[in-house]
């Protein structure tokens, strides 16, 4: 398989200080579904923006389609799609009009995009809204047209930069089925970012991890998941005491570790170890304030990758108006 | 190109017709202008002090036009910041749609819906004159059909430049504060260095000389030369204003192709 896309080791650093992607290389194959996982502000709109030709890179190389996108900006846009981490479709004009003028500014002659548009309306279970204005769209509404809008031309490949942002559970379900049955049908190769970790677990066939624009791992999900190793029991000490020493001891501790004040011990079931690690600190006479097992998740993949919690926060950064435009988003589901 | 341009032609419009607040709002404000002041300041004097117009009303009709397509035009840029900030302009700038039609859009579409308030002002101005108890624009020339097209063009390519100009702030600036900071700093300094509202006579000499260049004093002077076939009161035949006027253009819309061109182009 050709690759899709190809990075080298590209930078972007912002007002000669912020290293918002510092060093990353990655390669995404034809027809995969390819993902970016990282906690806000880890560089991964800022990724897509030089991807797609609307951020230049400081230094490195960016391959998309085999085009270099510093080079061949206009023919790369020809072949991508993209859906933008907060809804660019204008509030005055109807669902329809959004994509007859998408359609349009992609050269596509009008009786073709009708027939497109109307299919597009349909598969996205917009028919019913397509000629109410945009403004009064609910939130999963308007993620579905940003989708309908960043695939009007059919593109080879899809950059969907955190397509459910802001959705509830049920939203994010629904549009992940899109998201499955549009890959299905035409093959296109997806390039999705996501701070969700659930939503790289269930789409992508292949995740970069990234934290402060460097790529911290890469892997399919189960593989990054086997990388924690087992179930992991942490437990935390009420009085700050050393429990390494006692951990380690007990039978089937395969390591541990502590981050944040707080002992994780690996092993292959948890359950069994729960019971053993009460027992050794009660005989060492150690209080302890909590004992917890953990799952492999990419959560933990992430904690002991980096050393912090990941945390899903629902906030974002754009133009002034981005406020807004997050209310608006808010306001129904 | 053209489906492009067809496209965000077409989005200029559907907004248009959607907002028909700021569109009655467009046509009452330079209406409203022309009753309250025109009325009002109905100064006396005769041709010789108003620049061959055959009383004040007439001679202020005519400015209003110009000042009409100007303060038309400052609404272009704010248009423009709107719609970055909804990242709409981040939409088309994704598409390989070639960035002058981004630009080209709104600047043909806006110039040619500054048309409709500053004729509109004309017309009615017109109209009034023959309404007892109001004072309105007595035509004392022969506008022929080469005057009238004349007339059109300097109001149209008044319209294009100074809609090229605020677009380009539009684009380039990222706050509406800075870009309203800057149409604050422009809009009544080119309104009143302009030979539209006062006639000359008033104010200093050097005054005198920037109205003579100012390019709504040109456009305006191209309306009065031809409505009132006043030619011994102008140095120059109206063709040769209307060379001044597209020298202006020419200049004002190059800085706005550079001042667009590096707002769009990719950071
Ligand atoms: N236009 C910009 N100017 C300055 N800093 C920016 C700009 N865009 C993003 N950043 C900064 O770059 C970092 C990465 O941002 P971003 O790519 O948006 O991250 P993510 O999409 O993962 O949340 C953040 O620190 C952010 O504040
Ligand atoms: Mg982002």
């Amino acid at each position: 398989m050709p690759d899709a896309i190809v990075c080298e080791n590209l930078v972007k650093v912002y007002g000669g200080v912020i290293r918002a992607v510092d060093g990353v290389s990655l390669d995404v194959p034809e027809g995969e579904a390819f993902g970016l996982l990282g906690p806000n502000g880890a560089g991964k709109t800022t990724m897509v923006s030089i991807l797609t030709t609307l951020v230049r890179p400081t230094s490195g190389r960016a391959i998309v389609d085999g085009l270099d996108v510093a080079k061949h900006p206009e023919e790369v846009r020809r072949r991508i799609g993209l859906a933008f981490q907060v809804s660019t479709a204008d509030g005055e004009l109807t669902g329809r009009e959004n994509l007859e003028v998408a359609a349009g500014l992609q050269g596509i002659p009008a009786p073709e995009a009708h027939r497109r548009i109307r299919e597009l309306l349909e598969q996205m279970q917009l028919a019913p809204a397509a000629d109410r204005l945009v403004k009064g769209y609910s939130g999963g509404m308007r993620r579905r047209l940003e989708l309908a809008v960043g695939v009007v031309h059919s593109p080879k490949i899809l950059f969907l930069d955190e397509p459910t942002l802001g959705l509830d559970p049920q939203g994010r379900a629904g549009f992940w089925d899109y998201i499955r049955h549009l890959r299905k049908d035409t093959g296109v190769t997806l390039f999705l970012t996501t701070h969700y970790l659930e939503e790289a677990d269930q789409l992508c066939e292949r995740l970069a991890i990234v934290d402060h624009g460097k790529i911290v791992a890469t892997g399919r999900p189960d593989e990054l998941k086997q990388r924690t190793g087992g179930d992991t029991v942490v437990v935390k000490p009420s009085h700050g005491e050393d429990l390494a020493p006692i951990l380690s001891a007990v039978p089937g501790a395969l390591a541990v570790q502590v981050i944040a004040g707080a002992y994780r011990v690996k092993c292959d079931r948890g359950e069994a170890m729960v019971p053993l690690i009460v027992t050794a600190c009660d005989r060492a006479g150690v209080e302890i304030a909590s004992v917890e097992i953990r799952k492999p998740s990419l959560d933990e993949v992430f904690l002991e990758l980096t050393g912090r919690e990941y945390r899903e926060e629902d906030t974002e950064h754009g133009g002034w108006a981005s406020e807004r435009l997050g209310q608006m988003r808010g306001g129904r589901p | 190109m053209l489906r492009e341009l067809g496209a965000l032609l077409r989005r200029e419009w559907l907004r248009y017709i959607r907002t028909p607040v700021w569109i009655i709002s467009s046509l009452l404000v330079p209406i409203l202008y022309l009753i309250l002041f025109g009325q009002g300041f109905n100064y006396p004097g005769g041709p010789a002090q108003y620049l061959g117009a055959p009383n004040y009303i007439s001679y202020f009709a005519a400015g209003m036009v110009g000042f009409v397509a100007l303060t038309m035009s400052l609404f272009s840029g704010a248009n423009v910041i709107f719609d970055k900030g909804l990242g709409i302009v981040k939409r088309q700038a994704a598409t390989p749609a070639p960035r002058s039609v981004i630009f080209l859009s709104p600047l043909i579409f806006r110039s040619l819906i500054a048309l409709l308030p500053a004729f509109l002002v004309l017309g009615l101005a017109i109209l009034l004159a023959h309404i007892p108890g109001f004072v309105g624009l007595t035509i004392s020339g022969s506008v022929g059909v080469l005057g009238a097209f004349e007339i059109v063009i300097a109001v149209l390519v008044l319209a294009l430049m100074f809609n090229a100009l605020f677009l380009a702030f539009g684009f380039a600036l990222e706050s509406p504060q800075s870009y309203f900071g800057i149409v604050n700093l422009l809009n009544l300094p080119i309104l009143f260095t302009s030979n539209a509202l006062y006639p000359p006579g008033v104010g200093p000499d050097w005054l005198h000389q920037i109205a003579e260049y100012n390019p709504v004093s040109l456009c305006v002077n191209v309306l009065r030369e031809n409505l009132f076939g006043s030619s011994s009161y102008y140095p120059y035949i109206p063709e040769v204003y209307l060379m001044g006027l597209l020298a202006w253009a020419a200049a004002f819309i190059s800085l706005a192709v550079v001042l667009g061109r590096r707002a769009l182009r990719t950071p």
